[in-house]
């Protein structure tokens, strides 16, 4: 039997190296015939040797580890190394890919490769192809990781862009106080400057969070947590005013609605 | 009379109308508060010198419309400005608490159990390849946790100095596990040294630069550190050239923080500003009144 090949993928060479010394120990049999510094690297590389196993880092630049995994595990085994995350270990928990800790521990290796060793020998009498359900546990994993903790929700506009001399200022949209549309600008206010961008209302209103900004006017979108109080001027105009900033701002009849008395 | 004249007269009644207001206000204010022991007494005083000068009715007038001011506004005028000073004092206890909880946060402020263990196998790894390298990580390592944990904290740590210290430790950690893919620049005057500095921004500015702007990037790149003086003011920035600011991404828990604490500590004095420069990367400025010495 010739001997398995395996693919070392991780953003961190001393981390390469620790995995490396660790499996010349652990299996002294198995030829490392790459290693890749970034996802992008390991799928080549992966596409190039065709190694029978891949130990895959999984937070990578250019592709994550996951990514670099659903182009490569038809081909080869995949092994994930990565470090304290609690979502990622949940994730490996309900499914059957493995895993390994890191910094990876010499007795961990030495049971994952025992563990490799029996499927390939399985493998190599059965002629078995990989586990059919790992597509769809790497896609469970990729939607679980890349938007760990976040609900599905649809992202909005949390930074605008303003230029300021020769470079671009981001501004958060916590920090801003409201807009207000000036002709062919769209004036963006905080507490402490005003800065004019060329985005309309329109479009800011399609991109913000509805929950954050509120139109109250024609030409004003104010952010809600930064309302002070309402109140009414002699006019009978209900008026807003803005934490941070000393103007007021009107509240137009079709919008007033939206701060009647409970 | 001619009109000029007229109006000098105007002006000087108003403000003598003004001015009298203004003295009733405050005997009335003074009368709500007052004890009836020492009301008595000033009537009593208040008689005896009438009476010395034998014009009695601006004393029982006085005693008059005093007893019935106290008797019929004191109470309410009492309670409202007990009221007052009691919102004033819960103003102020409310900033004092939030100065307190964002204080609070940043001491809290953790090392990440995720960097601890990567520097952990790192110098594993380096004690049998390059045991001068695992030492030098190893010391880097110590002053970082030095200056971060907690309950190490020194006294004296908020200064621009020290919290440079920390960083370089931080970086030199960082350097060793990316090797080429992160250059780190300085350009920190020996003079801000001992410039007073809030204790974790900077630290929490490095970190997002590598963590957002750097390690996403396959080469890699590089974080520059700058202060300077403007004018009245203390300017630290931090430059990265990496992948950006994404606009739809949150500007998460950190930047929030030293926002808040830039609030509490400085008020409208101090800002955060972010940037992306033309050759693409971040800026991160802290802008904050320059002193030279922490107060006594």
């Amino acid at each position: 039997m010739k001997p398995l090949t395996a693919l070392i993928a991780d953003d961190e060479a001393p981390m390469r190296d620790l995995l490396r010394s660790r499996l010349q120990q652990a299996w002294p049999d198995l030829q490392i015939v790459a290693e890749a510094a970034n996802g992008v690297e390991a799928v080549e590389l992966g596409e190039k040797f065709r190694p029978d196993i891949v130990f895959l880092d999984i937070r990578m630049p250019g592709l994550s580890g996951i990514e670099a995994a659903r182009r490569l595990y038809e081909r080869s085994h995949i092994v994930f190394a990565t470090a304290y995350d609690q979502y990622a270990l949940d994730a490996f928990e309900q499914g059957a890919l493995d895993y390994l800790l890191k910094p990876v521990s010499a007795e961990r290796l030495a049971t994952t490769c025992a563990r490799l060793q029996a499927r390939m020998r399985k493998n190599a009498t059965a002629e078995a192809a990989p586990p059919q359900d790992i597509g769809q546990q790497l896609a469970k994993l990729t939607s679980l990781l890349e938007n760990k903790g976040k609900p599905e929700k649809p992202t909005y506009l949390r930074w605008i862009q303003a230029q300021v001399g020769a470079s671009l200022r981001m501004v958060s949209t916590r920090e801003i106080l409201f807009f207000q549309s000036d002709e062919k600008y769209t004036r963006v206010q905080t507490a402490a400057a005003e800065f004019l961008i060329r985005k309309t209302l329109k479009e800011l209103l399609d991109e913000l969070d509805p929950d954050e900004f509120w139109r109250i006017h024609r030409s004003t979108l104010v952010r809600v947590d930064a309302i002070a109080e309402v109140k009414r001027d002699l006019r009978g105009r209900q008026m807003l005013k803005v934490r941070g900033y000393p103007g007021e701002l009107e509240v137009s009849r079709n919008h007033s609605y939206l701060f009647q008395q409970m | 009379m001619r009109a000029s004249d007229i109006n000098r007269v105007l002006d000087f009644v108003r403000d003598a109308l003004q001015e009298a207001s203004k003295v009733w206000w405050r005997f009335f204010d003074w009368l709500a508060v007052v004890e009836w022991r020492q009301l008595f007494l000033t009537w009593f005083f208040v008689m005896i010198f009438f009476g010395m000068v034998h014009t009695p009715e601006p004393g029982v007038w006085y005693i008059f419309i005093s007893f019935a001011v106290k008797v019929l506004a004191g109470g309410k005028r009492k309670a409202e400005l007990m009221a007052r000073e009691a919102t004033t004092q819960a103003n102020v206890a409310t900033l004092e608490r939030r100065l307190m909880e964002a204080q609070m946060a940043a001491l809290q402020a953790q090392v990440e159990p995720h960097f601890l263990f990567n520097t952990l196998a790192l110098i594993g790894q380096l004690i049998e390849t390059d045991p001068k390298e695992a030492a030098r990580v190893h010391a880097h390592l110590i002053d970082y946790l030095r200056s971060t944990l907690p309950q190490m904290r020194q006294r004296g740590g908020a200064t621009l100095g020290k919290q440079v210290e920390l960083s370089r430790a931080y970086l030199a950690i960082m350097q060793a596990r990316m090797k080429e893919r992160l250059q780190v620049r300085f350009d920190v005057p020996d003079f801000l040294g001992s410039t007073p500095f809030p204790p974790m921004m900077l630290q929490t500015l490095i970190e997002n630069a590598i963590k957002h702007g750097l390690e996403p990037k396959i080469e890699g790149g590089t974080v520059a550190v700058r202060a300077l003086v403007v004018g009245a003011d203390l300017h630290v920035e931090v430059c990265d050239d990496g992948v950006g600011i994404d606009p739809h991404a949150d500007d998460g828990v950190g930047l929030a923080n030293i926002r808040e604490r830039l609030q509490l500590l400085y008020g409208a004095e101090a800002a955060l500003d972010i940037s992306t420069p033309p050759g693409g990367g971040a800026c991160a400025t802290i802008r904050l009144p320059y002193k030279m010495m922490e107060d006594a």
